[in-house]
């Protein structure tokens, strides 16, 4: 994935390039996205601390996502996040060695973004513009897909001969096509309730596999961050 | 065709700013525009100190060739070694473009000798430099609510112009999320019309742009028996899973501004808690918090409101500052010892009052009221305690302790010496400034150890000043070891201090050296007062009063003496108060000023006008006295002079008149009938008769009527006699010779003249020779000359022996001299002279005869000293014969 550029927006600039013979284009361009970018000169604990961090910062605002999610469905909130759906992917991490669960976890986060788009989208019909339900989820999207960008570059910092491969691990997730709004409240909640699980499962891999992958390097410095 | 229109239309507004190229309306008609050509490109945009080429192209409409196409810069022709032909109807033109390249470029037609020349088309050219690559990028992300802010802002330096400097620019990126935690890659790309570059790339860590707000809630708690310390705590201003901070915290005491930090170790880790420690007591601390993020990523945040509280009291834990002055007494031998002090520096608390203890006395407490001392205030008060009577002899110890609410103080002591005991003062002592303070320097004594009851080591020093202006004092303590020491209180400018210093010897306190200094000088408050003592002929003294001490502001280095109508200056120390100033021109007046000069600058007295002398003082004097002195030399000197010529003066002024009383008429014989025997004139050759006027006989005095018994009933009355001319005009008595009746009528007689007889001595000339006595009278017959004068006969004819006085006095002329005394000769020659002079005046007027008359005196001086006439006595004739009375 490439990066993105954003205008910048010029504010004390302005006034002195009206004063140039010739008009300026400020274009501020930023790249949070490409691994590439991100695995430069990048240590092992450096990686998994960030993703330990970013991933703790997403579940907290996972948590307060689904308390969001539950207050703006109104009535029988409760009762949406109770019913069963099979089309979420499952929360937990599979594999047995850590490369294996690392990619697990990249596999994961890469399943979780379609479906939290299509809840932002079904809740973007529900909601008001203004409800800050719509935002938390547009957060969930932008830092989840970060988190998996930094779980493949750790992956590609510490097992740099194991490919990963372009589908995820489990499969691809199927999406329903249609829903109506009683399915789209209980697809909803289902798909939090598993991202914010999910999240919870990533906190425990990384620091299983930050103490396994560089205890022999950092372990004292890692321990007193975590 | 969009862009050709647009130059087109740029090109007409410049047509009308320029009426030269008013042909380029030969292809216009009312809604239609007939072009005869092009310029390619199209309004460019062209960089400063590039080249540029630019292509016409003719159409048919032209009417022209490649070779009629020529290119103007405005109103400036292109030379033709910079066209390039390409085809008959296209010609390409090179030029360089500068900052003085006019904007518009024009491809015009070669006219006809009848027809101006045709504007076939114009571009503006747009000139510039491409932009700059942008360096210094950094990045801020700031806290929005309990997030980061998604807006991050981005600041860099371009530079837009190549001729203009560079400057800060920034802008500010909607993320729509913070990416926290996530590694960024952030460049800035600068586009124009000629050219876009990018900056390098930034490759930065998300938190590395995170600015939080500073910890909230920062609240200071102060526990009982704690007195030293402070719990702050606070809240931490952002959720943990955001950012993971560490914090700074600092503190001072109220009013002071003097931040004291604690050590970043002891805050590093997470937490919303600190303990300030080793404060002081009873002091208000503001406190201050800030964090960052934990790894020093970011940007420290914004230090939190002010914090304040106070620590709890402690008992003062360091002595108070006690001190004296020594007041001098009225009292012989005694002194007045005022004894004060100041809190001690660690009073831990309100001091509530003081103990103190003189020698053995006991214990007295002095308490403080809450308006005399204010412990929250930075600034110690000087707290006057006693003041007591204190003998030269006597030697005493001073204990003092200061108490608050919790304790009290260790114990201060001083000891005041006799007077003749006092240790040895520094040995010398200077001062200086520096960064606007007042520095002290000094020489510690050279003292040994001796007899002397105190220790020979100093152990501290003590800076006192006081201010001349206003009497405050204040004093300091200074370590053993200094030697340079700032005045610690609050000097004022332009005021004049005394610094003592005082070497202590274990709290006996030494004698001090003082020495006068300012903070800062500046020119006199006021000139000085100035008046003329003394003004003389050329020179004048001034004296002027030293100007106040507080008005001074400053040493005065001298004075200058100014003479506005002379234009003189005079330059005189400060030690002086009176200068003389010479010269001067006498009897004109001066107006002088006096200026007092320190380092700083100089005040001017008033100006005094006076006028110098026209004689000096004790001139006129001098001029009277010498005029005087010379007026009596001179006078002494004629007084000499007459004294010595006094004869010939005498003999010139007053000619010797023969005393008629003397004169030998008196032996001529009564019977000799005079008609009878009146000789003829030539018959008488040796005969002189004289014809007296006796009128006065009063004037003879007794003695001479005695001594001249002959004479006595001959003595005529010289009461109306008036001097020499009266005689011998007037009343002059004479000897009448005569043998008429002298008692017969003086009216007659005064009527008559009475001729002198004298007996002339024939031998010599004129008598003068004198004449061998006869042996006898009969031996020899006299010879009478009758003589027409009237004036008398000389004294010395009869008398010739006698004294002068005694001739004087005969003389009828100082007969009137009262008493007749002739023993003052002097005051007789002075009235003689005064009568001389009444006489003479009468003479002149009476009698212009006188030099006939003087005439005949040799005549008869040469009568012989006995009175005989000499031996060939011959008749003088009167020249001027007999004359009447007047």
């Amino acid at each position: 994935m490439s990066g993105h550029v954003k205008n910048m927006y010029p504010q004390l600039s302005i006034s002195q390039a009206a004063s140039t013979l010739l008009s300026l284009l400020l274009v501020a361009a930023i790249d949070s996205m490409n691994a590439g970018i991100a695995c430069r000169n990048q240590q092992c604990e450096s990686h998994i601390q960030r993703s330990f961090k970013l991933t703790r910062l997403i579940h907290m605002e996972s948590v307060d996502l689904l308390k969001i999610y539950k207050a703006s469905q109104g009535d029988l909130s409760e009762l949406f996040c109770q019913m069963p759906n099979n089309i979420v992917p499952d929360p937990n991490i599979s594999g047995l060695d850590p490369s294996e669960r690392m990619l697990s976890i990249y596999s994961h986060c890469k399943a979780f973004l379609p479906h939290l788009k299509r809840v932002t989208e079904q809740q973007r019909d529900l909601q008001p513009p203004s409800s800050p339900l719509l935002n938390n989820l547009t957060t969930a999207q932008y830092r989840t897909s970060g988190l998996a960008n930094q779980i493949n570059c750790i992956y590609q910092t510490l097992f740099p001969n194991l490919p990963i491969p372009l589908e995820p691990v489990d499969g691809p997730t199927s999406i329903h096509p249609s829903q109506n709004v009683f399915q789209q409240k209980v697809y909803g909640c289902v798909v939090l309730k598993n991202f914010k699980e999910l999240l919870s499962q990533i906190r425990h891999e990384l620091r299983t596999i930050k103490n396994q992958m560089c205890k022999s390097r950092t372990f004292a410095y890692t321990n007193a961050l975590f | 065709m969009k862009t050709t229109t647009y130059g087109l239309f740029r090109l007409c507004k410049i047509h009308h700013a320029f009426p030269s190229s008013i042909d380029l309306m030969h292809g216009f008609s009312l809604g239609s525009i007939t072009t005869y050509g092009t310029i390619i490109p199209q309004s460019p945009s062209v960089e400063i100190g590039k080249e540029f080429t630019a292509t016409c192209v003719l159409y048919t409409a032209a009417k022209a060739t490649a070779e009629d196409i020529y290119w103007k810069l405005k109103n400036v022709t292109v030379p033709k070694e910079q066209y390039t032909k390409i085809n008959d109807s296209a010609v390409s033109v090179t030029i360089t473009i500068t900052n003085e390249t006019a904007n518009w470029l024009l491809c015009e037609k070669k006219g006809s000798p009848l027809n101006r020349n045709q504007v076939i088309h114009g571009i503006l050219l747009t000139k510039g430099y491409p932009p700059e690559k942008p360096v210094n990028l950094s990045c801020m992300a700031v806290q929005s609510g309990q997030k980061i802010s998604s807006n991050v802002t981005l600041s860099y330096i371009s530079v837009s112009n190549k001729s203009s400097k560079a400057h800060r620019s920034s802008g500010y990126i909607d993320f729509g999320t913070f990416p926290s935690f996530m590694q960024l890659a952030m460049w800035v790309e600068v586009e124009n019309k000629l050219g876009k570059v990018r900056s390098d790339i930034l490759d930065i860590y998300a938190a590395d742009l995170v600015k939080t707000n500073p910890p909230s809630d920062v609240n200071i708690l102060s526990e009982n028996n704690f007195s030293r310390t402070l719990l702050v705590s606070w809240k931490h201003p952002i959720h943990v899973t955001y950012v993971t901070l560490k914090y700074n915290i600092r503190f001072c005491t109220v009013g002071s501004g003097d931040w004291t930090e604690v050590p970043p170790n002891d805050t590093e880790s997470y937490k919303e808690s600190f303990r300030l420690q080793y404060l002081k007591p009873d002091t208000e601390y503001v406190v201050q918090v800030r964090c960052i993020h934990h790894m020093g990523y970011g940007y420290w945040s914004d230090w939190s409101a002010n914090s304040t509280a106070r620590t709890p009291e402690d008992k003062p834990t360091s002595k108070p500052d006690l001190w004296r002055v020594i007041i001098p007494s009225q009292v012989k031998s005694e002194r007045r010892v005022q004894v004060m002090c100041k809190d001690p520096v660690e009073s831990n608390g309100r001091i509530q009052g003081y103990s103190i203890k003189i020698q053995d006395g006991n214990w007295e407490t002095v308490a403080v009221n809450d308006s005399d001392l204010d412990s929250r205030s930075q600034e110690r008060k000087i707290i006057p305690l006693y003041q007591i009577p204190w003998s030269d002899k006597r030697r005493g110890l001073i204990e003092l302790k200061a108490w608050n609410s919790v304790g009290e103080s260790p114990q201060a002591s001083l000891v005041i010496p006799k007077l003749t005991q006092e240790p040895p003062s520094v040995e010398w002592l200077s001062w200086f400034t520096q960064q606007g303070r007042l520095w002290v320097k000094w020489q510690p004594p050279n003292v040994t150890a001796t007899g002397e009851p105190y220790r020979s080591e100093v152990t501290e020093y003590i800076l006192e000043w006081v201010s001349v202006s206003d009497g405050a004092m204040d004093w300091q303590r200074e370590r053993r070891h200094t030697r340079t020491a700032a005045i610690k209180g609050n000097l004022q400018k332009f005021n004049r201090y005394n610094i003592s210093v005082y070497p202590m010897y274990s709290g006996w306190t030494g004698k001090p050296l003082t020495i006068a200094a300012f903070l800062e000088q500046g020119a006199p408050l006021e000139g000085p007062s100035v008046k003329v003592r003394r003004t003389g002929k050329n020179d004048a003294e001034l004296e002027w009063m030293e100007i106040p001490l507080d008005k001074q502001r400053g040493f005065i280095t001298n004075y200058t003496i100014f003479f506005i109508t002379g234009g003189k200056e005079h330059f005189v120390s400060t030690d002086t108060y009176s200068y003389t100033v010479k010269r001067m021109a006498s009897n004109s007046k001066y107006v002088v000023r006096v200026m007092a000069s320190t380092v700083q600058g100089s005040t001017n007295s008033s100006d005094l006008s006076f006028n110098t002398l026209m004689y000096a003082p004790g001139q006129i004097e001098a001029i009277v006295v010498a005029v005087c002195i010379s007026f009596l030399f001179s006078v002494v000197l004629t007084m000499l002079f007459c004294i010595y010529k006094m004869d010939s003066i005498k003999k010139k002024i007053w000619p010797p008149v023969p005393d008629p009383s003397n004169s030998t008429i008196a032996k001529w014989s009564p019977d000799f009938t005079s008609k009878a025997d009146i000789p003829k004139e030539s018959a008488l050759g040796d005969v002189s008769i004289v014809e007296v006027d006796v009128f006065d006989r009063k004037s003879l005095c007794e003695e001479d009527k005695a001594g001249l018994p002959l004479k006595k009933d001959k003595y005529l009355s010289e009461e109306h006699s008036s001097g020499i001319g009266g005689s011998s005009c007037l009343s002059s008595p004479h000897q009448s010779v005569s043998d008429s009746d002298e008692g017969g009528d003086e009216g007659q007689t005064t009527a008559s003249t009475v001729q002198y007889s004298s007996v002339v001595a024939s031998c010599g000339y004129k008598g003068q020779t004198p004449c061998p006595l006869p042996q006898s009278g009969s031996s020899q017959t006299p010879s009478f000359t009758r003589s027409e004068s009237t004036q008398p006969l000389l004294d010395s004819e009869e008398h010739p022996e006698g004294p002068e006085s005694q001739r004087y006095l005969r003389n009828p002329y100082f007969g009137r001299l009262p008493g007749g005394n002739n023993g003052d000769s002097g005051d007789l020659e002075d009235l003689n002279q005064m009568e001389m002079k009444k006489q003479g005046l009468a003479l002149r007027r009476f009698c212009p005869l006188e030099e006939d008359f003087q005439q005949t005196t040799p005549t008869e001086e040469g009568q012989s000293p006995d009175g005989q006439p000499g031996p060939d006595p011959s008749y003088m004739p009167q020249l001027s014969g007999y004359r009447p009375q007047c």
